[in-house]
C-alpha cells in the first residue's frame, strides 16, 4: 500500500494515504484479472489454458486502470492466435475506488477520513460464437 | 584403583561364588600348595585315606601346575610367583575335583544365566538387527529365541510384579467415567491453563506448554499449504483466548493522564487516537515503562474502549496483552493508576461462579498429591461427595490472588480478566462470511409475560425499548456484512457488538465451506453498504453487553448443556430441523472486532485481515464447533507466526529483543536450540566455527550495536574495509575496559514514526526500472551531514527491516545480515544471474583444543594458545587476529571458558561480530521462510542504524539497500533487498 504525504487544502496537516483494495466480486472459473505485476506472457498463456485445455466456450478477461491496456492487448493476442475463431465482446464500466487518509498525528487531527474516486475498467468476453 | 576399574571388577565378580577369590593385587603372600584353594587341610587329610585309589596321571600332573596360586591371576607375572617351591607329589582326584566343585558350578550359572542389562538382541550384531525384535522372538535367529524367550517371560512378570506395587488402578473405564475424568481434567490444568478448546486442539495438535498455558503448535496432519491457501483465499481459525485482557475503568481524563506515561507519541497514535477514543475502532500501541519512552519498552498492546454512555465521563478500557508481556505490565499499570490497594476476591462477583467449587475441590486433599499411590483413591473419595465442575476461566490461580485493584486517590479500578472472555481469531477474505453464516443475531422474545421474574438477562432487556432498538440496528450492519465480497473491504479494527443466538442451534449436519453468495449480496442495500465500506459502523452499535460483567456472568452460568441441547434435538419432529422457539438461555453478547491484513509494504496489500470474535466463558466450545463446520481451517502458534511473517509485521515476543519479555524469549530460544544441537552426535553437528557463525543460536544485539557506533565514531565516513574494521575491532577489545567502568547505554530499537520514515526514503533506490521516484516531500536526500545529526541521535538503535531475496536463497532464523563490497555489487551488475559471494572457510582453532584436553584432561590448565599458522586467506587474518587479541587478553578466562567449550560453537567471550567474516555484519535475521505470498525468500530482522547509514552512505543510487544475507549454515552469501516499512 503506497504511503505518500498529502497536504489537505483545509488545514496544513500532512496525511498518510492508503489505498484500499478494489472491490472483488466472487470470481468463476472462466475469470481472469490482469495486473501489471505478474508477466505478460503469463498471463496470456493461462488465457490460452482456459480456452483450450480449461474446456471453457468464454472466459472474461478483466482490467482496471493502467491494466486495461493490457487487458485489451490480451484479449486481441487471443483471438489473432486462434485465426479468426474467436470473438470479443468489450464492455466499459466504472469503479469506484476507497481511500483511507490517516492523519500523521491523531491525536491532535481528529477523524481520519475517507473519499473515493473513480477508475475506470474494462470486462472483455473472449468467446468461440455459436456454430449454427 | 580408579573407579572405573572397581566398577569394571565389581561386574566381573557379580555372579562368582565368595569361594572364588580374585585377587586385586599381584603380591601373594600366602604360598599355598594345596591342590584346592580353600580347603587344604581336608585335602591334606584325606591323602592318607584315598592314597591308594588315586594315581597321579600324566594330564593331572600338567594340571597341577596351572592352579599355582591361591585363587585366579590375571596375566603375567614376573617373579614367577605361581611357581612355588615346594610341588606336591601327587594329586589325589576326589578332592581335587571337589575343591574345584563351586568354582565350577559358578562357572557354568555364570554362562547359563545372562546378565540382564542387555538384552538378547543387542548382543547380535547390527546387520543382523530387525525391527521389533523385542517384541517378536520370532525375528530372532532360532538358537537365541529359547534364552529370549525366557527373558521375555520374566521381564513381563517383574513388569507385572511391580504395576501392581505401584497403584491398583481402576479400570480404563471407570476411568473414563465423565466425573472421574473431569476429576483428571481439572488436576491436570492446575499447573498449565487449559483453554477451552483443550480437548479439541489436543486430539489435533502437538500441544506445548508455554507461557503457562497448554497451547497447541501444530497440527499433527500436514497442512502447512493448505493453511497458507486459507488465510489468503478462504478463513483459517485461531484460539486466541491466551491472550490476557485486563480491564480499567474510571473517568476518562484520570485514565488518559496515568496512560499517557506509558506511551508516546513520536512512536505513533496513542490511547487517546480520537477514533479509538470513541470506541469505533480497536488501536494498538506500543508501551513503555512509565516516563521512560525511548530506552525501556515493554511491549505492544491492542486496546478496546467502550463506547460512552450518555452524559457519563466514567469510561471503560480493555487492555489486551500477550501473557508473557503481562507479568511486566500489569504492575506498570498499578503504579501510572496508583492502584495499589487490592479488592479482595471475595468482594468480587467472579467469586459466585462455579469455578471456584471446582478449583477448591481438589484442595481438599493436597497432602495427597504427591504420592502417586494414593492419587486415585483420592478422586474415588471425592466422587462420592459432589460432583466435580468443569473448570471455566483461570484454574491455576489461588483463590486468595487479587483479581482487581482499585485507587483511593483518583478512582480508577484494575480488573484482571485473564481467562475470562473468549477471543477466536478468524483471518482470511472470507472471514466475515464464515460469521455471517454462524452467527444469527438473536430473536427477540415477545411471548414472555412479563410478570414471570426471569433471571435470564435477555428477557429483561427485550422489555427496554431502547436496548431493542439499539440490537435491531446492529442486526442490520451485521446483516449488510453478507453484500460485502472481502474482509479487508471494511476500514480496518471496526468495532461491531452484537447479540446473537446459539450457534449450536443452527449447526449444519454436515461440514460445508461458507462463502459468499451472489444473491444474498445483491439484495443487500447499496447505498447502505456503502456507508459501511465508508464510515465503518457508528458508534452506538459498538455497544455490547459483553462489557458488563453481570450479563457475562449470567450467560456463562446458564448456559444450556450438550446434554441438555441435545436431548431437546431428540425432540423435535422433524429431524435435523431448526429448534424452535429458541430457549431463552441461548442469547450471547459477543464484540467483533475487525483485524487489518498486511499495511505495509507495496505488494500484497491487507494481505491476512480478519475478525476477532470475542465471547464470554464458557461459550468457547459452542462457538467453535460451528465455526469449524463452516469449513475454516484451525492454525496453531507456528501458523500465527507465519501470518504476522507474510504480514511483514514484527511478532511477540520474538522480534521484541528490546523487551524483558523478548530477552527471556531470546534466552529460552538459545538454550532450547543449545540442547538440540548438542544431541547430535559430534561428527553430524554443524561446525559453527567453520562457517564463520560467530552466534547461531542467538543474536548479540547490544554488543553489535556498541561495536557499530565504535566503527562509526572512528571511522567517520571513510570507505569501510575489513582490514579497517579490523583495526576499529581490535581498538574496541582495548576500550572495553573503559566502557565497562561505566555502564553502556542499551540498545533499543528504533520507533520513532519520522526517523523511521526518513530511514525508509533513504533505504528506496531513488532511480529504478518500474518505480516511480517517490515523493518524499522535504525529507532530505541522505548526505554526512544528515547521517551524523540522525546518528548523534539514534547511534545505539537497531531497526527493524524487511528483507527479500530477489534470487534463491531461503533464509534462516539468525542468518546474518552483511555489507556487499563494491566488487560485489559490480558482479552484481555485470551478470543479474550470479548467486553472490562466497565466504572462505574459516578454521575451528578450539577444535585441537577440545582433543588435547580430551586427550589429557590436566593439561588443559596451561593455554598454550597458539592458533594454527593462518593462510593467506583475509578472513583467516582477521581470524587468527580476532583470537590473538582475545587470547592475549586474558588467557586465564579463555582456559577457564575451555572447560565448557562445546565442537563447533564459539566460548564466550565473543570475538568481534561485526567483522569476523569477509564481509562485514549489520545484523540478523529473527524470522525467515520461503513466502508463498511473494514466491521467494522473506525474512525479518533488525540492522544496526550506524552500520545500515554506513553502508547506504556508501553505495551508490542504484543499489541502495542492497545487503548480503547469509545462513548460519551456509557459506554462501545471497542478495538480498531490505525495505524499512514504516
Amino acid at each position: 500500500m503506497r504511503t505518500v504525504f498529502l497536504f489537505q487544502e483545509s488545514s496544513s496537516l500532512p496525511y498518510t494515504l492508503r489505498k484500499r483494495l478494489p472491490r472483488k466480486l466472487p470470481k468463476r472459473r472462466n475469470d481472469v484479472y490482469v495486473n501489471m505485476k505478474t508477466d505478460f506472457r503469463a498471463q496470456l498463456a493461462r488465457c490460452q489454458k482456459l480456452l483450450e485445455g480449461g474446456g471453457h466456450r468464454e472466459i472474461c478477461v478483466h482490467g482496471l486502470g493502467l491494466a486495461i491496456n493490457r487487458a485489451i492487448n490480451i484479449a486481441l493476442q487471443l483471438q489473432a492466435s486462434s485465426q479468426g475463431a474467436l470473438q470479443l465482446a468489450a464492455n466499459t464500466s466504472t469503479v469506484e475506488l476507497v481511500d483511507d487518509l490517516e492523519p500523521e498525528d491523531p491525536d491532535e487531527a481528529g477523524e481520519p477520513m475517507t473519499r473515493t474516486r473513480n477508475n475506470s475498467a474494462i470486462h472483455i468476453k473472449v468467446f468461440y460464437p455459436d456454430a449454427q | 584403583m580408579s573407579a572405573a576399574k572397581v566398577k569394571m571388577r565389581e561386574k566381573k565378580m557379580r555372579n562368582q561364588p565368595a569361594s572364588v577369590q580374585y585377587p586385586s593385587s599381584s603380591s601373594n603372600v600366602e604360598s599355598s600348595t594345596q591342590n584346592g584353594a580353600d580347603a587344604p587341610g581336608t585335602g591334606k587329610n584325606a591323602d592318607p585315606l584315598k592314597g591308594g585309589l588315586s594315581e597321579v596321571h600324566p594330564s593331572t600332573e600338567r594340571q597341577k601346575k596351572t592352579p599355582h596360586q591361591s585363587g585366579w591371576v590375571r596375566g603375567h607375572h614376573k617373579d614367577g610367583g605361581g611357581y612355588t617351591k615346594e610341588m606336591p607329589k601327587y594329586v589325589t582326584a576326589g578332592a581335587f575335583a571337589r575343591a574345584r566343585a563351586a568354582e565350577v558350578s559358578a562357572m557354568l550359572k555364570a554362562v547359563r544365566k545372562t546378565t540382564s542389562s542387555s538384552r538378547v538382541f543387542e548382543a547380535l550384531p547390527k546387520h543382523m538387527r530387525r525391527r521389533a525384535m523385542s517384541h517378536n522372538t520370532k525375528r530372532l535367529p532360532h538358537r537365541l529365541r529359547e534364552v529370549a524367550n525366557r527373558m521375555r517371560e520374566k521381564g513381563l512378570q517383574a513388569g507385572s510384579k511391580k504395576k501392581k506395587e505401584q497403584a491398583k488402578s481402576k479400570s480404563r473405564k471407570a476411568r473414563r467415567r465423565h466425573g472421574n475424568l473431569l476429576l483428571e481434567f481439572n488436576r491436570r490444568q492446575r499447573k498449565n491453563i487449559w483453554l477451552e478448546t483443550h480437548i479439541w486442539h489436543a486430539k489435533r495438535f502437538h500441544m506445548v506448554k508455554k507461557w503457562g498455558y497448554c497451547l497447541g503448535d501444530r497440527p499433527t496432519y500436514k497442512c502447512y499449504r493448505a493453511c497458507y491457501r486459507a488465510m489468503s483465499s478462504h478463513c483459517l481459525l485461531q484460539d486466541l483466548s491466551y491472550y490476557c485482557c485486563i480491564e480499567l475503568q474510571g473517568d476518562e481524563d484520570k485514565l488518559l493522564a496515568a496512560l499517557s506515561q506509558l506511551t508516546s507519541k513520536e512512536a505513533g497514535p496513542t490511547f487517546a487516537a480520537a477514533l479509538c477514543l470513541s470506541g469505533r475502532r480497536q488501536g494498538s500501541v506500543m508501551v513503555y515503562r512509565a516516563g521512560r519512552y525511548p530506552s525501556q519498552p515493554l511491549g505492544p498492546v491492542t486496546f478496546l474502549w467502550r463506547p460512552r454512555t450518555q452524559g457519563s465521563v466514567h469510561r471503560q478500557l480493555w487492555i489486551w496483552a500477550h501473557p508473557t508481556l503481562k507479568q511486566d505490565l500489569l504492575p506498570e499499570l498499578q503504579t501510572v493508576c496508583q492502584c495499589c490497594e487490592a479488592v479482595l476476591p471475595p468482594a468480587a462477583p467472579v467469586e459466585v461462579n462455579p469455578t471456584l467449587e471446582a478449583e477448591s475441590e481438589p484442595e481438599n486433599t493436597p497432602e495427597a498429591k504427591p504420592v502417586p499411590g494414593t492419587k486415585r483413591k483420592r478422586s474415588r473419595k471425592d466422587a462420592t461427595g459432589p460432583p466435580a465442575k468443569k473448570i471455566l476461566g483461570d484454574g491455576t490461580r489461588l483463590r486468595s490472588t487479587p483479581v482487581s485493584w482499585r485507587s483511593s486517590s483518583n478512582g480508577i479500578v484494575i480488573n484482571d480478566l485473564t481467562m475470562e472472555i473468549v477471543r477466536y481469531r478468524l483471518i482470511g477474505p472470507q472471514s466475515h462470511s464464515v460469521l455471517v453464516d454462524t452467527l444469527e443475531a438473536a430473536t427477540g422474545c415477545d411471548e414472555v409475560p412479563k410478570s414471570q421474574t426471569c433471571s435470564l438477562w435477555w428477557p429483561q432487556h427485550c422489555s427496554d425499548e431502547a436496548k431493542m432498538t439499539l440490537h435491531q440496528q446492529q442486526a442490520d450492519i451485521f446483516n449488510i456484512l453478507k453484500g460485502i465480497y472481502s474482509t479487508a473491504e471494511l476500514p480496518s479494527g471496526t468495532v461491531l457488538g452484537l447479540t446473537v443466538d446459539d450457534p449450536r442451534l443452527t449447526l449444519p449436519r454436515k461440514r460445508v465451506k461458507a462463502l459468499p453468495c451472489v444473491k444474498q449480496a445483491q439484495e443487500v442495500d447499496e447505498e447502505k453498504r456503502q456507508k459501511l465500506m465508508l464510515e465503518g459502523v457508528p458508534e452506538p452499535c459498538c455497544q455490547s453487553f459483553i462489557w458488563e460483567q453481570s450479563v457475562r456472568d449470567n450467560v456463562t452460568d446458564n448456559k444450556i448443556s450438550e446434554q441438555e441441547l441435545n436431548r431437546m434435538r431428540s425432540e423435535v419432529l422433524v429431524p435435523g430441523s431448526r429448534l424452535s422457539p429458541t430457549p431463552l438461555q441461548g442469547r450471547v453478547p459477543i464484540l467483533l472486532v475487525e483485524q487489518p491484513g498486511k499495511q505495509v509494504g507495496h505488494e500484497m496489500s491487507s494481505w491476512g485481515a480478519g475478525w476477532d470474535l470475542l465471547l464470554p466463558k464458557g461459550w468457547g466450545m459452542a462457538f467453535w464447533i460451528p465455526l469449524v463446520y463452516r469449513g475454516v481451517r484451525i492454525g496453531g502458534l507456528n501458523m500465527s507466526l507465519k501470518h504476522s511473517q507474510n504480514k511483514a509485521a514484527p511478532h511477540f515476543p520474538r522480534d521484541y529483543p528490546d523487551c524483558p519479555a523478548g530477552m527471556r524469549f531470546q534466552e529460552e530460544q538459545e538454550a532450547e536450540l543449545l540442547n538440540k544441537f548438542k544431541r547430535h552426535p559430534p561428527a553430524k553437528r554443524t561446525n559453527y566455527i567453520k562457517h564463520g557463525c560467530v552466534a547461531p543460536f542467538r543474536c548479540p544485539w547490544q554488543q553489535l550495536a556498541e561495536e557499530w557506533e565504535i566503527i562509526v565514531r572512528e571511522g567517520g565516513s571513510q570507505t569501510r574495509t575489513t582490514a579497517q574494521a579490523d583495526a576499529v575491532t581490535e581498538e574496541r577489545t582495548s576500550q572495553q575496559a573503559i566502557s565497562i567502568t561505566k555502564p553502556p547505554s542499551r540498545f533499543t530499537v528504533l520507533r520513532n514514526r519520522k526517523a523511521l520514515k526518513l530511514l525508509s526514503a533513504w533505504c528506496r533506490p531513488t532511480t529504478s526500472k518500474g518505480q516511480r521516484p517517490c515523493r518524499v516531500g522535504e525529507l532530505p536526500p541522505i548526505s554526512c551531514e544528515a547521517v551524523t545529526s540522525f546518528l548523534s541521535a539514534h547511534a545505539m538503535s537497531l531497526v527493524w527491516v524487511h528483507v527479500s531475496l530477489p534470487s534463491k536463497g531461503k533464509p534462516e532464523y539468525h542468518a546474518m545480515l552483511c555489507v556487499p563490497t563494491p566488487d560485489d555489487l559490480k558482479a552484481l551488475g555485470n551478470r543479474q544471474g550470479t548467486g553472490g559471494p562466497q565466504e572462505p572457510p574459516h578454521r575451528d582453532h578450539f577444535k585441537s583444543r577440545i582433543k588435547r584436553r580430551k586427550k589429557d584432561p590436566k593439561k588443559t590448565a596451561t593455554p598454550s594458545v597458539t592458533p594454527d599458522k593462518p593462510d593467506g586467506k583475509k578472513a583467516d587474518l582477521i581470524f587468527a587476529s580476532d583470537l590473538d587479541t582475545n587470547a592475549s587478553k586474558d588467557p586465564k578466562s579463555f582456559s577457564e571458558s575451555s572447560s565448557d567449550l562445546v565442537l563447533g560453537l564459539w566460548p564466550d567471550p565473543l570475538p568481534s561480530v561485526a567483522s569476523h567474516c569477509s564481509r562485514v555484519t549489520v545484523g540478523w535475521v529473527t524470522q525467515g521462510d520461503f513466502s508463498m505470498s511473494a514466491g521467494c525468500g522473506e525474512a525479518l530482522g533488525f540492522v544496526s542504524v550506524a552500520g545500515l547509514l554506513n553502508t547506504l552512505l556508501n553505495q551508490t543510487s542504484e543499489h541502495k539497500g542492497k545487503l548480503l544475507l547469509r545462513n548460519p549454515t551456509s557459506l554462501h552469501y545471497r542478495f538480498a533487498k531490505i525495505n524499512i516499512e514504516v
